[in-house]
This record gives structure tokens, C-alpha cells and sequence, in this order.
């Protein structure tokens, strides 16, 4: 495996280094004073291979012993390296590496390579970039002008203040060592620095190069050479920042520059001037429970100065009177170095020498905190018009205006700002919808829901979630300044707002919508209703309120599945049922998100099966999957909804043309993969689907993929999408998929990211995320296996068989092994008969785990075993519900295999057991696994009984192969489920369709069915088949085959 | 302009390290009390004059510039090999003068607060008002100007490189006004109780972050500390454009503030933090 790690250096850019497991450990040379090559740091052409960049060679300072650096935690070798018997010490190794300048750099940051494990190396300076380009689009950088030996360099430099400041010295703080290795290049202050200064001009160069450029248009022709000012203001948005300027002209518009110089240097006093706004007189009220704006020091506000923090009752409302209230906004000294520390003015202009412990000149730093700060805020001259201010009066307009813009000014540019406690959960004025099922008589005769039902509706002002009553907008309306004292709360009201929302209200006289019209309503963002004020609930009665609240699946009569349906379904599953074809009567998408393992696969069936009971004449639904699932849903089909026409279109032989056509409308679930359905997609578009299912849905997540494209072609009358994880990594994936489920709901993807992904991811904002979830919540139904309501209609242990299938190399391997294997047999008879049995049983078993592990070529891992691919795909949904796994295999070999590369896919640690290992070794691995930061993924080859290994950790066991033994296979599943374990378990047996595993399985389901006859010995009994019999059972079907 | 009898102009000698005009092009003053003064200036008519000093100001040819109460002096790289000594006197205020300069500055800590912030009050010349004073000087007798080269002509060039320094360094320490006519920013603080002395100590306490690499061995290929989620104000993407100190270059009339609105705002609208993170 190959562990890629990187630092940022000012002349080369992200460098960018790896180590190699499959590399000798050991330098050949004993010269440990000098810098050795390191012995398996990865070749310049395998970094070629993988991030292709200036090629070059560092001298890196890395923990080592006297023959080899140590391996960094991420690597992981099969089998691992001994523990080091000495102690270790810096030493210098030569390390190839691969230099990117900050434009390429800045894709490797966001877009890894996959089957490459990443150190924290490149996660953080991934941290930096993301923090570089949120910089940028906050507009916190400065142009700048560089002068060198060659000429001059246009360039944008960050600008940081205040939060910034804080952040970066996080950011420095965090630093991995391994990030300043290279000697002379260790200054974390420095570094820093410069990779932020490269990284924040490339994002904002990215940024303007579209656009038209920074020079106002000119009249006449363009001159020879440009002015100085101009070539600069050029070579702002140009790819590059060199630009040819008149070196005069250059000192005078470095000259010029220089005053913006000192702007946003990142350097922070020992103190900074704060500013508290409270209301006056009301001091010792409950109000002056300050809470900090920035994000910087929570809670300094809280512990300030140790006054006026009595908490005492609300007073009255005040009414109409309050509206002009006055208010006070503070100043105080903060210390820099401990933000609780804080001193009012009055304290530092009276100081006897008492604050000298931390401020040696409190009076001079209060006056020029004071001055700079009447920069950004040109009305504190006011309260500076006195020989020893200590605040500010404020009017409620003043006050207002404070809260709204200045604040967050005075933030941004490093002042401290503590607000009243009630801004943040303010509460603003808005409009409110409500429609309710009109009870005249006309209407109520068609009571039958439906999209086009028309529904009463009247916009209402509201103030949070209140309704304002006609009296209360009365007084709004006659306040005179924008806070106001309403129910006892204080409520900002922009006058102008209120009159348009008036206005609005009597041009918007009561009138009826349709459910259409209010779902959209309902879904719509505020800035693109139109609306003067923004739309705070939009509520309605009945069966549309339950399905805007998502109380749907509550309020619907569970679904029993159809007669002709072959399972029952549990509660929830009904629950789901119903909630499924809900939607469908209304036309909308649906986002079946439940759990893995709670049977998203049977609830789609069942809404199958009903549908067709129905409506035999119901067109054909699609259904698309990745390959590795096809199998499976063939199998369920056929066991649960066995009255289904299954039409699976994949493979080099599927149908095309005319056949196709006939084929479909013979169908009545067209099962197809993401891939076949994206290169046929013409032909498909052609179809009208009566439903299209995408199953794994996340295989949409990208919205710009190809397939994500091919989906969103398919005409249908109703869509469904399937995923255990509608939100593997990005908010943007939950667009992808509902855009393809009901398009147009969350707006464009532009519009997504800067209304929802960006303020919730990056900045953890509360309201977006509240709002995503009201606006989707119509659309998907989540149940989780630990829903209280879920986990008593669990059985504890849910046993899946997850059907898999060969892979073109795996087929031919297997049918080889069957030839050459049958031959042996049918020569042989006796002891020696059933000893080639078992071997051909063994090797078949090998083939189907992964082909090298009978080819034995230590050949990379890839995409050649279709179980590997299935189990990624499994484990992918397991680790993103944050559970742990057990998978069990027989073969050594095969869970060497898995081990780096199951950890450099998924980029975490595995833990490995085996039978061979020493028993301290086990249960240092077992106690490991069982702690909350232990690695979520166990591979254990051993048969497990016996050996007390208690691994209640994990959740979720995977068999890779099988025993056919349930005594040893149950065993080894009781590592997980055993007493103490709260959770329900999931387990899977991995089984290869259409070959001996599929065959054996079905033989011992027969029997166990037939007779209950228990096979407690394994396979010895098919040593016992006749060759006739060993033959069906080998042989290969043809749908073992995945394209 | 040149006699018959008196020698052609000679190149002056280079100077290195001389105070280089920062304004290499255009007006002088950036700020208002600088421009004042040179307005000032060419009002009781010298400003013609310091066109000639202009290309030597920017030249580097002033080797040093001292300011103190009364007096500017000046060294100023002539043609010869010894520089010039130039002296441009003022009224230094006595105490008396002062003495109701600093009731009338210590009644506001507005004028103290301003200076700190690098800032001249904008009506500072009213506290000097009050007291029958005058900040800038009012008329071309209130100066006197003296270089020791042979130019009879005053002032000369050296003195106007002088004076074109001067304005820049009133840009940048406003306090070197009221240091020329008589207070030094200490007493001047001193006295207006807003200061004790002693100066702030260095604002830029790097604190030590880099551990010795020897010292992280165990974790010398991890994270060293959390990174802290950050929620940053929320303000518009130009908004530093509004706060940044006043520049006076242009393209085509247009300031360049309003030259750098458009990146501001596509930089806002823009996709610049959208670097995915895949996890593995």
C-alpha cells in the first residue's frame, strides 16, 4: 500500500511524498550521520503515477532506527513490522518527491486519488486550503504588489483580524511535525504563512479568471505598455501574477500600496477594546446575559469582569412606551491572552497601576483601540466627546443599527463584541402561510387527496413562530423604532418591512392553492418567493400539514403487504409501505433512507407487489443498482414477489432494439445497473417508466457524473430513491439525489451551496440546517436501527445473505479449476477421491474470495474479486453509520489482503487477528477494538471457537466464505452477539451466485427444511455426491457472470 | 533661469539609503491634514516651488529628516559632495499657548484617540481656533526656509524635497505636526493624562508554537491539537473595501476601491471554499 504524506514549502509548492509497504524496510547503508536514500519512501515514477509534478528530492528529519525510519501510523504491512527494540531519533533520509504549484496543489487537496491511504499531513494543509478559500470568498484578502530580482508580482495576500487570527494560530498550533521535517523549514509560524499566502492567490486568481477583469473599459486603443497600475490591476485576474511594468511608475505604486501594508497582519495587542451593548437601566436585568458574537472565546462574555450578571426575572412588557428605550454600549478592555479577562473603561482610566500585571499602558491602548475602532464605526465619535468615556447612549434606532451591521464589523476587523443573549435566538418578523381543507360543501364532496385539491389559504404576519394578532400590528406599525418590546421579547422590526408586509397581506387576499402550489410554497427558499418579508412556517391542515411536518408514516394506516406478497413485513416496514405509496398517488419522489439492514429492498417489493395487484396494467418500473447487487435483487424478487415479470437488462448479451422493447413491456421490473443504464440510457429514455428506483442511491452523489446525468433522463411517473446514507460526505450529495427525485426542489446546485452546504458545513450555522430539513422533510423517510420505535420490531440478530458475483477473471479462473478438478475426481476413487473433493471445494471457495489468492501473485488488489467490491460498497454504508465490523474469512491470504487496502480505502485502521497469533497479542487487539477510538474494522481468519474473544464492539459480521457449518459459523457470529451486546446485529453471509457456494446453500436450506436436519459436520457430506452430483454442484450457471 | 555667469546645473549625486518619497506620481498628500498643509502651502505661494523638489524627494536625495519644536532639519544630497543642511523653522507654541491647546484636547478623548489610531482629528483646528492658534501655518512669514547651497532662489529644490518629506511624514505620525510646534507625543500624552510613560510593549508576542521536532517523536505524523470549527461573521464580501485606509490611486477616475469591487463580490458569489473533502 502506498501512505501519501505533504508540506508546503514557499519556492516548490505542496510537496508531496509517500511511503511504500511493498519497499524493503531496511537502508542498505550504515552512514546514519549523512542523509540516506529512504529505504521505502515511494519511487519518483510511482509519484508520478499518482500526482504527477515537478519531480525532485528533499532531505526530510524523520523518527528513525539506525537502519530505517519508522512507518508512519497510517501504513500498514502484512505482516506488520516488529515492534522497534531501541529507542528512535531524529535522523535525515532523501525522499523523492512530487512539487505541485498551489493551482494543482489546491485539486490534490480536494480530490484524492483512490486506493492511496492520505497521512494527516494532507488532511490538514486540506484544512488550510478550505480555510484559504473561505478567505476568499469572505473577501478577507488584499491585493498586493511584490517586487523581486525579475520585476514585479501581483498578487492577493489573506487579510487577518480578529476570528481569523485565532483560527490561523489553531491551524498553526495543529501542525503535524512532519509538515516542517525538511531542516531549516521548521518555523510552523512561517510555513504557515506562506502556504496560505500561495493557496488564498490561487483560489482568488480561480475565482476572477472568468470573469471580465478589473480595468474599466477605455475608450481608444489599447497603449503599448500599460501603466503600472493597470498591468497590476491585470495581472490581478490573470493566470499569473508577473507583469512588465515603467519601474518608476512601479516605487510609485508600491509607495502608494504601502499604506495598505499594515492591514490585517494577523497581529493581535495584548489587549483589544470590546464593546457590550445593554439596555440602559436595565443593567442588573437579565439581558446583559452577553453572549460573544465571534467564534473566538465562547463564554468570555459570561465571565467577564465578574459584575452584573444577577439573573433575574423578565420585567413587564413594556409596549408601545419601550419603543424609545435607550441603550448603552460599553467599552471594556479584553486581554488577548485571556479573553475572560475583561475591564471596563472606567476601571482602565482610573488605573492606579493595578492592571500593569498585563497591560502596561491601559489608558494610551483603550484610546487607540478606541480611534481605530471609530474607523469602522464613525459614530462612537460621539461617545468619545468627553474626557474619560466609558460608552456610548444609544437610541433604539442606534441600538438596532448596532446589532445589525456594526457588530459583525467590528468583529471582522478584530474588535470584541458581546451582543444581548436574545439576538442570536431573535426573533424576526415574517409571514406565515396557512392552508386548511375548505369545509364548504362544494369541496368536501371531493374529499379524495391529490395533488390538484384545492385548499384555503391566508398569509399572515408573524413574529417567530407567533401570529401577531390585528392589535399587536398596530402597535408595531405605530413604534417609532425598530426594536420593539412584543410579548415580552424583544423583536426587531424594520418599519419599512412592516409596510410592505401590509401591503403584501392586502394584495394577497385569502384565496385557495392547490397542494401542488403550497408544497412548493412550502419547499421554496425565502429569497426566491418574492415575498417582502421571509416566509417563517408555512403550515396546513389534515393529510398536507401531517406530510409537511413528516408525520406521514404516523398518520397513515400501516400497509399490510399484498396476499401475493411472500413475507410479512414488520411494523415499521408497513409503516414504510404505506408512506411509499402515499408519495407515489401524489407523484412525489420519495427518499427511502432507512438503515442498512432494516429492508428498504422488501418495502420497495411490497409497494411493487400492490401496485401491480392493483393495476396489472401498470407499466414497467426500472430499477438501478451497482453491479455487485443485480443478483440480489433477482433473488429477493423471486422469493418475496415471485408473481413479478423480472427483466434483468445487463451483460454483453443483454437485449437491444425491437427485442428490448418487447422485452419491456413483458416486465414488470426492469432491474439494470448504473453503468449499462448509463450507456444505454437512449434507448432507455425511450421507455415511459411507471417508476424509477435507484437503489444505493448514493451512486448518484455526484451530480456532475455521467450517471447522475443519464438518471435525471428517465422519464417516470413517480421516482424512488433507496441509500442507508443520503448524506455519505457532503450536503451536496442529498441535492444530487433529490434533484433527481423531485427536480427543482432545493433550487440549482450553486444555489444549494451557498444557501445550505457552505453555511452548514463550514460554518456549523443551525438555521440553514433546520430549514434543509423542513424543506426536505416531506420527501424522505429515515428510520434508524436504533429508533426506539425501530428496536422493538427488530429481531436481535438479522441474517442477510448478500449475493455477489464473479468477476470475468474470477469465471474463467473457476471454470479452469472445475475442469481440471472433475478430471482428478472421476480418476480417483477412496480416501484420495474425497481429498480432491476438498480440494477442488477449497480452490473454488479461493476463486470466489479473489482470484490471486490461487494465482498466489501478490498482484494488486483492484477491481477483481466481485465480493471485494461488494463488501467496499458495505462497509462504505457501515463506517458511515459510524458501527464497527467483524468479517470473517478462512484463508489467511485473503484477510492479509483486505488489511491495506480495505485501510488505505476507507483511510482508517483494521485490525487483523488470526489463529497463529499469541494470546497477549489477541487481546491487546480485542481491548483495542472493543475502545471507542479503536478501529472500526476487524478481519479475523481463525475459526473462532472456543477462544473467548468478546468483540460486542461490533454490530455488523460479514462471513466472506463459508463454513457451511451453522455451529462454527454461529460461533464465530456470537463474537459479536452475546450477552451485553444492546444492539441488534446484522449479519451477512457473502455468497457467489451461480456457483458451488450458491448451490451448497440452497442444498443445506433444503434440508434444514425438509428434515430440520442440522449438517453440523461441515462439508465432508458432499464428499459423499456422486461425480454426476459434485459436477451440478461445480458448475458454473450463467448468471455468475458480472459484466 | 540660469545666468550667464553662473555654472549649468549639475547632476546630483546619488545618494544610497536616502528617504525615497513613497508617492512616486501625483498629488503628495493622502490624508486630509497632509493635503491641508500642502494646500497651505501653495496658498501663501510656494507650492509652485515644490514641483522642483519633487523629483528629488523621490530620488532619495534627503539623507535624513529631523523633525523637533520649531525647527525642521533636513541633509539633502546636492550636486556636490557635501550635502546641503536645511532648515525650515516654524513658531513653536510656548507654554502658555499649549497649556489651553491641551484643556481644549484633554476636554475630548476623541483628538487623543484619533492621534493613537494614526489619525489627525478632522476638527482639530477648532481646538486651535478656540485658543487664537493655528495649527498649519497661515501665512509664508510664519516660516522660514534656509538651505546652505549656493541657489539664491528660495526655496530651493533641497528645501522642497524637504518639505514634500515632511507632508509624507505627516501622513504617517500625525503626532509630527504638533511635535513641530512644540510637543512631542509623549508630553503631548503626558500631559493630556491619557499616558504614563514608557511605550506599549512590542503588540507582536509570537508565542512559541513550534515544538523542537525532537520533542514530537510519538506524534510526528499527526495532528498536534484540534482544529476548531470556525464560524466567521457574516458580513458582505466587499466590506473590507470600506474600512481599508484611503488611497488616492485611480484608473480612468475610478478609485481603486471601487476598481476591486467586482472580485470582492465575485469572490462572495463565488465557489473558492468549495474544495471537496473525500473521505479516504
Amino acid at each position: 500500500m502506498l501512505v501519501m504524506h505533504g508540506f508546503w514549502l514557499a519556492e516548490a509548492g505542496l510537496c508531496l511524498w509517500a511511503e511504500d509497504s511493498e519497499l524493503l524496510v531496511k537502508s542498505s547503508s550504515q552512514a546514519y550521520r549523512s542523509a540516506r536514500p529512504h529505504p521505502f519512501a515511494a519511487k519518483q515514477a510511482t509519484l508520478d503515477g499518482i500526482h504527477a509534478g515537478k519531480p525532485g528530492e528533499v532531505t526530510l528529519l524523520l523518527p528513525s532506527l539506525r537502519s530505517a525510519p519508522l512507518d508512519s501510523p497510517e501504513l500498514i504491512r502484512t505482516p506488520p513490522r516488529p515492534p522497534a527494540q531501541s529507542a528512535s531519533a531524529l535522523l535525515p533520509w532523501i525522499v523523492p518527491v512530487s512539487c505541485l504549484d498551489p493551482v494543482a496543489a489546491l485539486a490534490v487537496l480536494s480530490e484524492r486519488a483512490p486506493g492511496i491511504r492520505y497521512g494527516a499531513s494532507i488532511s490538514y494543509l486540506a484544512d488550510l486550503a478550505e480555510f484559504a478559500g473561505e478567505l476568499v470568498t469572505r473577501g478577507r484578502v488584499l491585493p498586493a504588489l511584490v517586487r523581486d530580482s525579475e520585476g514585479a508580482v501581483a498578487s492577493w495576500r489573506p487579510v487577518l483580524s480578529g476570528p481569523d487570527v485565532v483560527a490561523v494560530h489553531a491551524l498553526t498550533r495543529a501542525m503535524p511535525p512532519v509538515c516542517r521535517a525538511v531542516p531549516g523549514q521548521d518555523d510552523p509560524v512561517e510555513l504557515v504563512g506562506a502556504a496560505l499566502a500561495a493557496m488564498v492567490d490561487a483560489i482568488a486568481r480561480g475565482e476572477l479568471g472568468a470573469g471580465p477583469g478589473l480595468l474599466p473599459p477605455r475608450r481608444g486603443r489599447r497603449p503599448e505598455r500599460l501603466s503600472a497600475i493597470e498591468a497590476w490591476l491585470e495581472a490581478l485576474s490573470a493566470p499569473e501574477g508577473r507583469f512588465d511594468a515603467d519601474p518608476a511608475e512601479l516605487d510609485a505604486l508600491a509607495g502608494e500600496l504601502a499604506t495598505w501594508e499594515g492591514v490585517g497582519r494577523g497581529q493581535t495587542g495584548p489587549a483589544r477594546a470590546t464593546f457590550r451593548l445593554t439596555e440602559a437601566g436595565e443593567t442588573a436585568a437579565s439581558e446583559t446575559g452577553a453572549s460573544e458574537t465571534g467564534a473566538s472565546e465562547t463564554g468570555a462574555g459570561e465571565t467577564g469582569a465578574g459584575e452584573e450578571q444577577s439573573a433575574q426575572a423578565q420585567d413587564e412588557p413594556a409596549g408601545p412606551a419601550a419603543t424609545g428605550s435607550r441603550w448603552v454600549l460599553d467599552f471594556l478592555l479584553q486581554s488577548a491572552s485571556d479573553p475572560s479577562l475583561l475591564v471596563p473603561a472606567a476601571q482602565a482610566w482610573s488605573d492606579d497601576g493595578s492592571l500593569s500585571r498585563w497591560l502596561a499602558n491601559p489608558r494610551e491602548l483603550l484610546l487607540t483601540e478606541l480611534g481605530r475602532a471609530s474607523r469602522v464605526y464613525p459614530e462612537l465619535a460621539d461617545g468619545l466627546r468627553q474626557p474619560r468615556p466609558c460608552g456610548l447612549e444609544l437610541d433604539a434606532d442606534g441600538a438596532y443599527r448596532f446589532l445589525a451591521a456594526v457588530a459583525p464589523a467590528l468583529d471582522e476587523a478584530g474588535f470584541g463584541v458581546l451582543l444581548p443573549s436574545w439576538w442570536d435566538r431573535r426573533r424576526k418578523l415574517g409571514l406565515t402561510a396557512s392552508a386548511s381543507t375548505p369545509v364548504d360543501g362544494v369541496v368536501a364532496k371531493a374529499s379524495k387527496f391529490g395533488k390538484d385539491q384545492l385548499m384555503d389559504f391566508r398569509w399572515q404576519l408573524a413574529v417567530g413562530d407567533d401570529t401577531l394578532t390585528d392589535a399587536e400590528i398596530a402597535m408595531l406599525a405605530q413604534a417609532k423604532a425598530p426594536l420593539v418590546r412584543l410579548r415580552g421579547q424583544w423583536v426587531a422590526v424594520d418599519p419599512e418591512q412592516l409596510r410592505r408586509g401590509l401591503e403584501f397581506l392586502t394584495r394577497q387576499p385569502s384565496a385557495r392553492k392547490s397542494a401542488t402550489e403550497i408544497l412548493a410554497l412550502a419547499a421554496a427558499h425565502p429569497d426566491d418567493l418574492g415575498t417582502p418579508l421571509p416566509v417563517t412556517t408555512v403550515a396546513a391542515d389534515g393529510w398536507l400539514g401531517e406530510l409537511l411536518d413528516g408525520g406521514v408514516p404516523q398518520f397513515l394506516q400501516p400497509l399490510p403487504a399484498s396476499t401475493q406478497f411472500r413475507a410479512t413485513l414488520r411494523p415499521y416496514q408497513q409503516r414504510g409501505l404505506s408512506w411509499l405509496s402515499f408519495l407515489a398517488t401524489l407523484g412525489l419522489g420519495a427518499c427511502l433512507a432507512d438503515d442498512m439492514g432494516l429492508g428498504k429492498t422488501v418495502q420497495l417489493l411490497a409497494l411493487e407487489t400492490a401496485l401491480r395487484a392493483e393495476n396489472p396494467a401498470a407499466g414497467p418500473t426500472l430499477l438501478l443498482c451497482p453491479m455487485s447487487l443485480v443478483g440480489n435483487w433477482e433473488r429477493e424478487a423471486a422469493k418475496f414477489a415471485p408473481e413479478l415479470r423480472v427483466y434483468a437488462h445487463h451483460g454483453p448479451q443483454r437485449l437491444r432494439g425491437p427485442a428490448l422493447a418487447d422485452q419491456l413491456n413483458d416486465a414488470d421490473l426492469v432491474l439494470s445497473t448504473y453503468a449499462t443504464a448509463t450507456r444505454d440510457i437512449d434507448e432507455l429514455a425511450e421507455t415511459h417508466w411507471h417508476r424509477v428506483v435507484l437503489d444505493e442511491a448514493q451512486a448518484i452523489k455526484n451530480s456532475l457524473s455521467q450517471a447522475a446525468r443519464a438518471v435525471k433522463r428517465l422519464g417516470a411517473g413517480h421516482r424512488v430513491a433507496l441509500t442507508g446514507t443520503p448524506v455519505e460526505n457532503r450536503l451536496a450529495e442529498l441535492w444530487s439525489i433529490m434533484d433527481f427525485l423531485n427536480p427543482g426542489l432545493l433550487g440549482s446546485s450553486q444555489q444549494f451551496r451557498t444557501r445550505y452546504a457552505i453555511p452548514v458545513e463550514r460554518h456549523g450555522q443551525t438555521e440553514p440546517a433546520r430549514r434543509l430539513r423542513a424543506v426536505t422533510r416531506p420527501y424522505v423517510l429515515r428510520r434508524l436501527k436504533t429508533d426506539p420505535a425501530i428496536i422493538d420490531d427488530l429481531p436481535e440478530k438479522i441474517e442477510i445473505k448478500q449475493y455477489c458475483q464473479l468477476t470475468g477473471e474470477q469465471a474463467s479462473l473457476y471454470q479452469a479449476v472445475v475442469d481440471d478438478m472433475m478430471e482428478r475426481i472421476e480418476n480417483t476413487d477412496g480416501i484420495e477421491r474425497r481429498g480432491n473433493v476438498l480440494a477442488a471445494m477449497a480452490k473454488l471457495k479461493q476463486v470466489c474470495d479473489h482470484p490471486a489468492l490461487l494465482l498466489h501473485d501478490r498482484s494488486a488488489i483492484g477491481s477483481r474479486s466481485g465480493k471485494v467490491i461488494r463488501l467496499e460498497e458495505i462497509l462504505e454504508e457501515i463506517l458511515a453509520e459510524g458501527d464497527k465490523v467483524l468479517c470473517f474469512t478462512q484463508f489467511t491470504e485473503f484477510a492479509e489482503m483486505l488489511l491495506p487496502h480495505l485501510s488505505a480505502r476507507f483511510g482508517t485502521n483494521a485490525g487483523y487477528l488470526h489463529g497463529g497469533m499469541p494470546r497477549a497479542r489477541r487481546d491487546e487487539l480485542v481491548t483495542s477494538f472493543q475502545s471507542d477510538e479503536g478501529p472500526p474494522i476487524f478481519l479475523l481468519s481463525l475459526k473462532a471457537g472456543g477462544t473467548g474473544l468478546n468483540l460486542t464492539a461490533a454490530n455488523h459480521v460479514i462471513h466472506l466464505d463459508r463454513w457451511w457449518n451453522p455451529a462454527v459459523e454461529n460461533q464465530a457470529t456470537d463474537r459479536a452477539f452475546r450477552i451485553g451486546q444492546k444492539r441488534n446485529v446484522q449479519v451477512r453471509k457473502f455468497v457467489c451466485t451461480g456457483t458451488l457456494e450458491e448451490k451448497i446453500d440452497e442444498m443445506i436450506e433444503e434440508k434444514k427444511a425438509l428434515a430440520d436436519l442440522v449438517i453440523s459436520d461441515g462439508e465432508s457430506w458432499l464428499t459423499d455426491l456422486s461425480t454426476q452430483d459434485l459436477r451440478k454442484v461445480f458448475e458454473l450457471s450463467k448468471d455468475a457472470v458480472s459484466e | 533661469m540660469s545666468s550667464g555667469w553662473y555654472p549649468p546645473p549639475a547632476r546630483p549625486r546619488a545618494v544610497e539609503g536616502g528617504l525615497k518619497a513613497r508617492t512616486a506620481r501625483g498629488a503628495i498628500g493622502q490624508t486630509w491634514w497632509s493635503e491641508r498643509f500642502v494646500s497651505v502651502l501653495e496658498h501663501i505661494g510656494l507650492g509652485n516651488r515644490l514641483e522642483r523638489g519633487r523629483n528629488y524627494a523621490r530620488r532619495g536625495q534627503v539623507i535624513s529628516l529631523d523633525v523637533a519644536a520649531g525647527l525642521v532639519s533636513a541633509l539633502v544630497q546636492g550636486s556636490r559632495s557635501r550635502p546641503y543642511r536645511v532648515r525650515i523653522g516654524i513658531r513653536a507654541f510656548g507654554k502658555a499657548e499649549w497649556a489651553k491647546l491641551e484643556a481644549g484636547l484633554a476636554g475630548s478623548a476623541w483628538y487623543a484617540a484619533k492621534l493613537l489610531a494614526g489619525e489627525m482629528p478632522d476638527d482639530i483646528e477648532d481646538v486651535f481656533a478656540v485658543a487664537g492658534l493655528s495649527l498649519f501655518p497661515a501665512a509664508a512669514e510664519e516660516l522660514s526656509m534656509d538651505c546652505s547651497c549656493p541657489d539664491y532662489q528660495v526655496p530651493c529644490k533641497h528645501i522642497a524635497a524637504a518639505f514634500y518629506l515632511l507632508a509624507e511624514g505627516f501622513d504617517d505620525d500625525p503626532f509630527t505636526i504638533l511635535a513641530w510646534r512644540g510637543r512631542d507625543r509623549e508630553d503631548l500624552l503626558a500631559h493630556l493624562q491619557a499616558a504614563s510613560p514608557g511605550h506599549q510593549p512590542a503588540a507582536d508576542q509570537r508565542e512559541q508554537v513550534g515544538q523542537p521536532l525532537a520533542a514530537c517523536l510519538e506524534s510526528y505524523f499527526s495532528l498536534q491539537a484540534g482544529i476548531p470549527v470556525t464560524s466567521p461573521p457574516v458580513t458582505a464580501s466587499d466590506a473590507l473595501l470600506g474600512q481599508l485606509p484611503a488611497v488616492s490611486l485611480a484608473v480612468r477616475g475610478r478609485l481603486l476601491p471601487d476598481l476591486l469591487r467586482p472580485a470582492y463580490q465575485a469572490f462572495g458569489a463565488g465557489t473558492a471554499s468549495s474544495s471537496a473533502q473525500p473521505a479516504g
